[in-house]
């Protein structure tokens, strides 16, 4: 059951904050497995820990860039699936 | 991403944003001229993920950024495992990526704003069957 955290900042009727979650949503309905995915949306200063996989959303001055770079150094050095857009 | 590569891997301890201020290197800075809300053409890199998930070398995506990488600094988007994996029609860097991660991708250019019920973006596409595989 993957989940993919979804780090990003601004609130959900942002347009890209919905384009991005749309985005994955649209991937995983392709899928033969898709109700087994969990979209997780944390704010860059709520994140605590990080799922199979990480978005790292649009929308920069983030609340917490020290936070979203722990995030980033987290998935590469562990081998977590990252996109940053 | 740029950022954190700057810092942690490059040795640029104080890497930054221009839009978090003026103190630090800025390894991100503001483009002399905005894209936001543009469309680009990118040139992608041979032999590169990004080629590979694209089945093309050549793409137009949306943009929405106003920021991009330093251009006295963009030796760095080619060091310590990261690749500069598409330019755009400036030669600017619109994508990077590592070889050594199983899915690593930073693009200046907003996939998910072409993605579509029954079209998905093939990088989503990809980052989603990534996601699968990590979490077996």
């Amino acid at each position: 059951m993957p989940t993919i955290t979804v780090l990003i900042d601004s609130p959900p009727t942002a347009r890209y904050h919905a384009a991005t979650v749309n985005a994955l949503g649209h991937a995983i309905d392709e899928r033969d497995d898709r109700d087994s995915f969990t979209i997780d949306v944390v704010h860059t200063d709520a994140i605590s820990t990080i799922g199979d996989a990480v978005v790292i959303g649009p929308g920069t001055p983030y609340n917490d860039p020290r936070a979203a770079e722990a995030v980033i150094t987290s998935a590469r050095e562990r081998g977590v699936p990252l996109v940053a857009t | 991403m740029l950022v954190e590569h700057a810092r942690t891997l490059v040795g640029i301890t104080d890497a930054t944003h221009t839009e978090y201020g003026a103190t630090g290197t800025a390894i991100v800075t503001l483009l002399a001229c905005s894209l936001d809300g543009t469309q680009i053409d990118i040139a992608i890199a041979q032999s590169s993920r990004l080629a590979s998930i694209y089945g093309a070398r050549v793409a137009v995506e949306q943009t929405t950024c106003n920021y991009g990488l330093e251009p006295a600094h963009a030796e760095i988007a080619t060091m310590h495992g990261m690749r500069a994996v598409a330019v755009d029609d400036t030669g600017e860097v619109r994508a990077v990526e590592r070889a050594d991660h199983p899915f690593f991708v930073a693009t200046l250019y907003q996939p998910q704003l072409t993605s579509e019920p029954g079209k998905p973006h093939p990088i989503f596409i990809a980052f989603v069957d990534a996601a699968a595989v990590a979490e077996k």
